[in-house]
């Protein structure tokens, strides 16, 4: 049997609850934009009568949860990564389609030039006009090589230093999830844990953002985490930097984790992209560019040392490089106009004669135009040049439509996550309302009891 | 479903983010007239496009080159004219020589009138068309038919190789002719000497010698119209070939045009489109979280 002063006290209790009940829906609007902020519940109870006849003892607050689907939440860190991959090749890749140029107006127009050039050389093969015409468009071809060799190698170093400071940031997630760890693992209380939950979440999402990781859930709330190689980057209150090292000869770096190097590992994740277009797509354009420089010298120089100069001298070389080449390596940045031909237009064997006036020479070289010497005899140079712009241009957009349908995967999980996890305005209007009116019942409750206790106080008087 | 305060944001953030992507994206085509501006426009049409900017520029230089060997074709031409008329001059003189009733002083003026043509004749023969000796061959940067200060011709200083110029790809014009071939041919002495010769039995009045030198005129005659017809053939070679390259040039840059110019009224009507959907999507945001259940709450 409850009495009436024990009323006074379950009332306050219910009070207590309902109040309990809009500090949840205050702190779910609060928390309407947070990122990573799970949509809390307030679990309330009825609490039973302490003895037979009674109609119970009012209301307890049994428990404030976290609305969270542990699936969907896994299936994010499977989705970003990958997204997050394809975003970041087509940010870099970008860079190097820029460095491309508009159509026609780069080394397709310088190769179209020098061909002219040799083709008027052909018509006027003694002219000096002619002559000079052929040194400057071969400069300006062999320049364009170079530039060219330059952007790829720029774009190269700039993956390179972000994936250095991916690493960083790499590393700032970890030592803030240790702490995570190590603050969820002392915490008193489900319910103080709980917004240290929402921040491991956000973290852990940040951390697949930037490369692909293994998340293991820790009996006390905490996460392990490894890459996707198994390389431990967080285990309990203990954080595995993730250190760079420059590698010789290019300089570029390789990722290591407890000494381990997992550079190769790496497939997904903004570094996982950086990390493709560091060392498979830009090196891909490099060595194409390559074949295209050397394999315009060698014909060239083949031709030309066919033939005779003005001076009835036999043809020297036309271009050559300024370094010594391993294969095809490296042509492009090194290729240079021969010395000879540099600074002596009269060095430019146009003849197949020691005539000064031949020019059968020359002739083969404009026709090399459309000769087909790349590719085992399929492609003119024109066509090499061509196959570069399409393997950058397909690259590029490839990466960007994955980038889109990545996105939209994310997307749907986020909005399943959201169905499951998100704040909704008008529900937690309607809670409030829910809450609002119950306090104001039970406070008419408390003071209807508190009436009835005058009321039999005033009898007694 | 729940629809939560956070997936509405986003889901608006998405479509209004596709919509200005797009309104860009026809906003470049309408503004460069390019559907292609940057290789991942269109990965295909961007390399087929560089190929095919090769292949015009080689048509290009073609059409460059065709109209050089033409100026330089009508300049070989009209010289072989002269020649051709100088011939007939000549053998016109040689008539006039002959014949046993002529006057020294008849003999001497054709004999002079000889001379005369010998001389006009070497100038023909030693033609040099921006700096280009023209009858020299691939030597042609040296006049093929030096006189010394005797008035002499030590001989043909040219070669047999002639030049040849590629007006396509598949046809190329002699643009240098092998002198010897008009001068001399398979004769024993070339047409100076044949003059010169002609000259002295016009003065003799030598008339067997006078009628072997006509004869030989008549040959020298042949051998100029003949180089002349090769020239009228390299004309209308060029001329052929400028054609076939005027074609291959529209048809060329009609294709260029395709792959990459833009559909302008495509283009636009799309712009005009994706503004709409832009401007909706915006309206929908609006719209969409303008209204709460906050509001009816007292």
């Amino acid at each position: 049997m409850s009495t009436l002063f024990s009323n006074l006290t379950f009332a306050a209790g219910a009070l207590d609850a309902q109040r309990t009940g809009l500090d949840v829906v205050g702190q779910n609007i609060a928390n309407a934009n947070t990122p990573g902020y799970a949509r809390r519940v307030v679990d309330l109870a009825p609490v039973g009568p302490d003895s037979p006849g009674g109609a119970g003892r009012g209301v307890d607050v049994t428990d404030i949860r976290a609305l969270r689907d542990r699936l969907l939440e896994r299936r994010l860190q499977q989705e970003v990564p990958a997204g997050q991959r394809d975003a970041a090749m087509a940010s870099a890749l970008s860079v190097v389609e820029s460095s491309l140029g508009s159509g026609g107006a780069t080394i397709d127009a310088s190769l179209d030039r020098l061909f002219n050039a040799f083709a008027d050389l052909a018509a006027s093969p003694a002219s000096a006009s002619t002559r000079q015409s052929v040194q400057l468009q071969a400069e300006s071809l062999a320049s364009a090589f170079r530039d060219m060799a330059g952007r790829f190698e720029d774009a190269r170093h700039n993956a390179d230093s972000q994936i250095r400071s991916t690493a960083d940031d790499i590393n700032g997630l970890t030592a803030r999830i240790v702490e995570l760890n190590r603050a969820i693992s002392a915490s008193p209380s489900a319910e103080a844990s709980l917004g240290l939950e929402d921040e491991q979440n956000q973290l852990v999402r940040s951390l697949a953002e930037l490369t692909d990781i293994t998340v293991l859930d820790r009996s006390n709330g905490g996460v392990d985490i490894s890459t996707g190689n198994g390389a431990a980057l967080v285990v309990g209150e203990t954080a595995y930097e993730m250190t760079t090292a420059s590698q010789p000869p290019s300089g570029y770096c390789a990722l290591r984790v407890s000494g381990q190097d997992v550079t190769a590992s790496i497939t997904s994740g903004k570094l996982g992209g950086l990390l493709a277009v560091r060392d498979v797509n830009i090196p891909g354009y490099q060595d194409q560019l390559d074949t295209l420089a050397y394999t315009l010298a060698d014909q060239v120089n083949t031709l030309h040392a066919s033939g005779y100069d003005q001076t009835g001298a036999a043809g020297g070389e036309f271009f050559s490089f300024s370094t010594t080449l391993t294969g095809t390596s490296g042509a492009a940045a090194a290729l240079v106009v021969a010395s000879d031909v540099a600074s002596d237009t009269r060095k430019i064997a146009a003849a197949g004669t020691t005539d000064a006036g031949d020019n059968q020479v020359a002739r083969s070289l404009a026709a090399l135009r459309d000769s087909r010497v790349l590719d085992g005899g399929t492609g003119t140079l024109a066509d090499g040049w061509a196959a570069l712009v399409y393997s950058v241009g397909r690259h590029t957009k490839d990466a960007d439509d994955a980038k889109t349908s990545r996105e939209a995967v994310v997307n749907q999980i986020d909005a399943l996550r959201d169905q499951v996890s998100g704040v909704s305005l008008d529900e937690e209007a309607m809670s409030l309302l829910k809450f609002q009116r119950a306090y104001e019942a039970n406070a008419k409750f408390f003071q209807a009891i508190d009436q009835a206790i005058q009321t039999l106080l005033q009898t007694m008087s | 479903m729940r629809a939560t305060f956070n997936s509405q944001f986003r889901d608006a953030q998405v479509s209004l983010e596709a919509a200005s992507e797009r309104l860009v994206e026809y906003q470049t085509q309408v503004a460069s007239g390019k559907r292609v501006n940057k290789a991942s426009d269109d990965p295909s049409a961007a390399s087929a496009a560089v190929k095919q900017r090769a292949e015009l520029a080689g048509i290009e230089q073609y059409q460059r080159t065709a109209d050089s060997v033409t100026a330089r074709l009508t300049v070989i031409d009209t010289a072989l004219s002269d020649i051709v008329d100088k011939l007939t001059a000549a053998q016109t003189a040689v008539v006039s020589a002959q014949g046993s009733g002529k006057t020294t002083a008849q003999r001497d003026a054709a004999a002079r009138q000889i001379e005369s043509v010998r001389a006009a004749l070497v100038d023909d023969f030693n033609l040099s068309f921006n700096g280009t000796y023209v009858f020299a061959g691939s030597a042609s940067t040296t006049p093929p038919f030096p006189v010394d200060g005797t008035g002499a011709i030590s001989g043909y200083n040219g070669t047999t190789t002639e030049v040849e110029v590629d007006v396509s790809d598949e046809s190329s014009v002699t643009v240098g002719l092998d002198g010897s071939a008009i001068a001399q041919g398979s004769a024993a002495s070339d047409v100076f000497a044949v003059l010169t010769d002609l000259a002295s039995a016009a003065r003799s009045g030598d008339a067997a010698a006078l009628s072997t030198g006509f004869a030989d005129l008549q040959d020298a005659f042949s051998r100029a119209t003949a180089a002349q017809g090769r020239v009228g053939v390299g004309m209308n070679t060029v001329e052929g070939q400028q054609s076939r390259m005027t074609q291959l040039k529209v048809a060329g840059a009609a294709q260029l045009s395709r792959l990459e110019d833009a559909d302008l009224s495509k283009a636009i009507t799309g712009m005009s489109h994706a503004d709409a959907a832009y401007q909706a999507a915006m309206g929908a945001i609006g719209a969409a979280t303008k209204r709460s259940l906050m509001d009816y709450i007292g």
